[in-house]
């Protein structure tokens, strides 16, 4: 059941090696912004898996849950920071 | 100056997510002693979700829901719970934040007394925390103008 | 939707009831004319006149009053209680202990949450009937679900196949729908479907980016708005105000041709 866990684990790694060519060369701001937020949808799953991994799922389905919350937040905040030229 | 958001779906769905925010934050404090989190990350969510208030509805409907005033008035209470303990320690013949001393107050044995002690001290940081948070970030982002209301305009 | 083909009926209508106003004020100004006429002209232009303007006086409030959302909330402890206890589910789903001093915890967080924010969560529902709309909203979900697996399957299918015949459009209508939270219901949902992206909401107008023909079909079949209408309640009655509007129309239209 690990191995089965670790596979997909590392197919998603790879997923998220894919995107991060849009964080280098995007051309502009908006792009990498939703880049960094296709990135941490993937991070979430991968924080599960490490639980089941670990065989602790309770104690990383609070981390995700964190994390999930602060990217939404995160991604509202820059966006509305670098919308607008003059104050936010 | 921050300005409200336009965009109706962003204004509705942060409105929807607060209390449900501070939930969580006030869960990752009360669970700290056997579950990741504590009074330091309950207090950055909690701060979070006064920044999400702030950044889809702008400072007048953020004020209607915590004022400047109960700002500062958190700030300290953080540092009077905190401190407050440790004397009250001292008060109990023991060293400067030694729960075990508590065990004569609240009538329970000195293990559980520790446990409780360290959470009213990580409520205490959690409080702190949060407000510290909120006001960094308001301050920063809004240039160090106060925010124009009806009181302060000629 | 029918309603698409209904709003660009009334569009059409009041198009050439302003081609009918500018040609009444022509008629008033040449010099030439019968006094039968002019009464005529004179007539057709005030019915006109209070048509459009009031008409689009109305939508244009009831768009504003959408947008500025929450209205006044007459039962604040209603709210409370509602806020309280959906926030007490959620830390007990959250912590999995049940002894007494968890819960006692629990308790007092729930309600001082539930006292500083009871404004926000419930702000737009029509009163005493909370539980229904909760209700329905659950039960809307495996539908939702349903979709949510075919449009993958047929988006699957267009991006795998060697010449991907995307035909990428984007769609603008109105929906019948009468507050924020349907909205954001029917925005969400056609986001979450693959295929179709809600790109903004504009003075009461959804724009959407659809993938394909048969995407856009999809979306303007209807089906999704009624059922988010069917959750909350709403379009569920006739509109008076339209039926008059109508009326007015067609009598001006038969008394002038």
């Amino acid at each position: 059941m690990s191995t089965f866990f670790l596979t997909i684990g590392f197919g998603l790694c790879a997923f998220v090696f894919c995107v991060l060519y849009r964080v280098v060369f995007g051309p502009g701001v908006f792009n990498r912004i939703a880049a960094i937020s296709a990135i941490g949808t993937k991070t979430l799953i991968i924080l599960l898996i490490m639980g089941f991994i670990y065989d602790r799922v309770e104690m990383f389905v609070d981390i995700s849950m964190v994390y999930a919350l602060l990217n939404f937040i995160g991604v509202l905040a820059a966006a509305k920071f670098l919308g607008l030229e003059t104050d936010l | 100056m921050i300005r409200s958001s336009e965009d109706i779906i962003v204004r509705t769905v942060s409105r929807i997510l607060v209390p449900f925010i501070q939930l969580f934050a006030l869960y990752v404090i009360a669970h700290g002693h056997h579950s990741p989190g504590g009074g330091f990350q309950g207090g950055v969510i909690l701060g979070a979700s006064l920044v999400l208030l702030l950044i889809t509805y702008g400072p007048q409907e953020t004020r209607r829901h915590i004022s400047e005033k109960s700002l500062i008035a958190f700030g300290s209470l953080g540092v009077i719970v905190y401190s407050g303990i440790g004397l009250i320690c001292l008060f109990l013949l023991g060293n400067y934040l030694d729960y075990g001393k508590l065990s004569g107050l609240l009538r329970v044995v000195p293990s559980e007394a520790r446990s409780l002690g360290i959470l009213g001290v990580e409520i205490g940081v959690g409080f702190t925390v949060m407000a510290i948070m909120f006001s960094i970030f308001f301050d920063i982002s809004s240039g160090g103008k106060p925010p124009d209301d009806e009181k302060n305009n000629p | 939707m029918e309603v698409t083909l209904l709003i660009q009926a009334t569009d059409d209508s009041f198009r050439i009831l302003e081609d009918a106003k500018s040609r009444a004020k022509e008629l008033l100004d040449s010099a030439s004319i019968l006094e039968d006429a002019r009464k005529q002209a004179k007539g057709l232009l005030d019915c006109t006149v209070g048509v459009t303007s009031e008409a689009r006086q109305m939508e244009k409030q009831k768009i504003q009053a959408i947008f500025k959302g929450a209205q006044e909330t007459k039962s604040g402890f209603q709210n409370f209680i509602a806020t309280f206890s959906l926030l007490f589910v959620f830390w007990m789903l959250l912590s999995g202990k049940f002894d007494l001093f968890h819960l006692a915890i629990g308790v007092i967080c729930s309600a001082t949450i539930a006292y500083l924010t009871h404004d926000l969560l419930f702000a737009n529902v029509r009163i005493g009937e909370t539980w229904v709309i909760v209700w329905r909203f659950i039960a809307y979900m495996p539908w939702l679900t349903s979709q949510i697996i075919q449009s993958n399957m047929h988006v699957a299918l267009l991006a795998l196949s060697p010449r991907m015949p995307v035909d990428p459009r984007i769609l603008r209508f109105r929906t019948k729908l009468e507050s924020d939270i349907s909205w954001v219901t029917l925005a969400n949902s056609i986001t979450l479907t693959p295929g179709t992206i809600t790109m903004d909401i504009n003075a009461g107008e959804f724009f959407v980016h659809a993938l394909d023909q048969r995407v856009a079909d999809d979306l303007h079949a209807g089906e999704m708005e009624d059922r988010v209408a069917h959750i909350f309640m709403e379009a569920d009655h006739i509109y008076i105000q339209d039926a008059l509007d109508v009326a007015r129309i067609y009598v001006a239209l038969r008394k002038w041709g």
